[in-house]
């Protein structure tokens, strides 16, 4: 399915998206209910307790960090916080959930009635074909910004609730249900502390989807709650779709859509699912209310063919635990602890270094990022952070995906950076050799400056050495001489090719040009 | 509200409960009379007054987030009905189950 066919569809029917999206809170030491740890992978069910196994008699009690984290969560996006709240049972059965009921919350969570500002830029602002107003929008109105436009989404609640254990099926292929003659079940995930966040149904395009998980994927790393890893399923996205004709005010037959185990993977899922939806309604079928899979092989989303879904979780006040009452001064004492926040923090860069939005965004998603960025410019002053933030989303970047490794652990450090962009300004340097510089320094872990003396790159900014250099290219070059004095200008590129060669590349080039048109002249 | 046979079937289908018919009907007496009992309740003014959230009138019971010693594998797998030494072994699943 391209793209075009989404675009097609959404001239003609208006979508209505809600996400689900589960985070494990990984900066927990221990379970929801018990001091088990909490930890990904090892050996199954070596982290396991009489609480967490789901033992008859065993007293789950709630883990105190893992509420604050919580609290902490709903205040960065902007929910208020239940003075008064508590767990409940949510009764089904599955050989992952060893008690045969989840503890949950239901009709009091910790956070509700939350907002976060969503950016769309790029490509997908196309996917919101309402911007110029001329079709009345139900939800949030989106506001016009350079290049895109943000919308703010509202965030229904966030409640905190206990991961199941993980299932590998046996038999069938690639460990999957069908065909599976028996499950193996390791419980070392369960009882994880794990925030739940539902989102109101404002989001209209699979874009607007991607960029809001993203941004809370960002709060969160930068709250530092989790690590919301979507390939280790520490942060897992489900998502609600309905699609209904331009200007219609009712909701469409929603579907809900699972498995989807990346941003991309989210936006093309839930493409794909509107033009299902659309081809059934315009071939005069019906959307049957149901939970589709994402096969991100198969690029297709089907359904789970299960029996009818009795979403009759008969949920009722969890008895082994006592209700929450929440004193303001509390709440308001973890408000203080809230570290800057991405949207804050790219506000501060744009505002004090005149940076593009689009970059000061990337330079704040995450803590590290963040710091890296701050360290450096600290050291270079305001004025070069722009440079700063260029070596940062060029060269250092490539360098961290290649090698596959946080910015924290990369060998270059802010002072190093910060050295090499002094050298650069200060002329002691060109620009393409400070690309040589950097990988090097990326290599060896040597400051840049020594690297510069031990090469003995310097760049030659004396005049003197230059015009020496420039007069050996002219006497060697005495047609491309005649053709640039009878007008033929462009040749001076070829000059420059020479003898930045004739100086092993370490001439300066505003010099060695202006030298030339001079000598030329 | 009465409840009817249909209301027990479907309440012992959830709670994945066989029962014969005899046992469906008998369920349907008893647990009306339950619910009678429950519906007086609808009958009283209970305008601003609270729900009983727990029994004790305690808030705030939690534990410090520090690890402590669980069980052993071999005590946790203990009691399965099956296992292959390392996880518990079920029967393969056929639907009808959730996950979240």
């Amino acid at each position: 399915m391209g793209k075009d066919r989404l675009l097609d569809v959404l001239e003609r029917y208006e979508a209505v998206i809600g996400l689900e999206i589960h985070t494990e809170i990984t900066a927990a030491n221990t379970k929801m209910f018990c001091g088990c740890p909490v930890a990904f992978g090892g050996e199954p069910n070596t982290r396991v307790c009489p609480v967490c196994l789901g033992m008859p008699g065993a007293l789950p009690v709630p883990n105190e960090a893992a509420i604050e984290w919580t609290v902490l969560a709903g205040l960065a996006t902007d929910c208020d916080i239940a003075l008064w709240s508590q767990f409940h049972r949510k009764q089904y059965f599955y050989p992952d959930m060893p008690k045969d009921y989840q503890i949950s919350q239901y009709d009091l969570p910790f956070c509700s009635n939350g907002m976060v500002d969503v950016e769309v830029d790029g490509p997908g602002v196309a996917e919101r074909l309402d911007l110029d107003g001329d079709v009345v929008a139900d939800g949030p109105v989106p506001v016009v910004e350079d290049g895109g436009y943000r919308v703010p989404i509202g965030i229904t609640r966030i409640h905190l609730e206990e991961d199941t254990g993980k299932m590998v099926h046996v038999g069938g292929s690639e460990g999957r249900i069908a065909g599976a003659t028996h499950s193996l079940v390791d419980f070392n995930r369960a009882g994880t502390p794990l925030m739940e966040l539902v989102s109101e149904p404002d989001i209209r395009t699979p874009e607007e989807a991607r960029r809001f998980a993203q941004k809370l994927r960002s709060i969160w790393l930068v709250l530092g709650v989790s690590d919301c890893s979507m390939e280790e399923g520490s942060m897992r996205v489900d998502g609600n779709v309905s699609i209904r004709a331009r200007g219609q005010v009712e909701f469409g037959t929603k579907t809900e859509i699972k498995n989807m185990n990346s941003f991309k993977a989210l936006h093309d899922a839930l493409a794909y699912e509107i033009v299902r939806q659309a081809d059934l309604l315009d071939a005069g079928e019906a959307v049957v209310q149901e939970t589709r899979h994402w096969d991100a092989t198969a690029r297709r989303t089907s359904g789970l063919r299960s029996k009818e879904e009795a979403h009759d979780y008969r949920y009722f006040p969890e008895p082994d635990m006592v209700p929450f009452s929440f004193e303001p001064e509390w709440i308001a004492s973890l408000a203080a602890q809230l570290p800057e926040l991405p949207d804050a923090r790219r506000d501060r860069y744009i505002a004090e270094y005149a940076l593009p939005k689009a970059d000061a965004a990337m330079l704040a998603a995450d803590s590290e990022t963040g710091r890296y960025f701050d360290a450096t410019v600290e050291i270079t002053g305001a004025d070069r952070a722009k440079q700063a933030a260029n070596w940062m989303l060029g060269d250092l970047a490539a360098l961290l995906n290649a090698e596959g490794i946080a910015i924290g652990d990369a060998r270059v450090t802010p002072a190093m950076l910060a050295e090499l962009i002094g050298l650069v300004e200060d002329g002691t340097i060109s620009g393409k050799q400070a690309k040589q510089v950097f990988a090097e320094a990326a290599e060896t872990g040597d400051a840049p400056g020594a690297i510069v003396e031990a090469r003995g790159m310097k760049q030659v900014s004396d005049t003197g050495a230059i015009e020496a250099a420039v007069a050996a290219v002219l006497e060697a070059n005495p047609a491309e001489v005649e053709s640039y004095r009878a007008g033929k200008t462009s040749v001076i590129g070829f000059f420059v090719g020479q003898v930045m060669r004739e100086m092993r590349g370490q001439g300066n080039p505003a010099v060695v040009n202006e030298v030339l048109r001079r000598m030329l002249g | 509200m009465a409840i009817t046979e249909a209301d027990v079937r479907h309440v012992a289908m959830l709670a994945r409960l066989a029962l014969t018919d005899e046992q469906v009907g008998a369920l349907t007496a008893e647990l009306g009379a339950l619910l009678g009992h429950i519906d007086e309740l609808q009958h009283l003014d209970l305008e601003g007054v609270q729900p009983t959230a727990h029994p004790l009138a305690m808030t705030n019971r939690t534990r410090a987030d520090v690890v402590v010693p669980g069980l052993s594998r071999e005590d946790a797998l203990r009691n399965a009905p099956d296992t292959d030494g390392t996880a518990f072994v079920v029967p393969a699943i056929t639907g009808g189950g959730d996950a979240s």
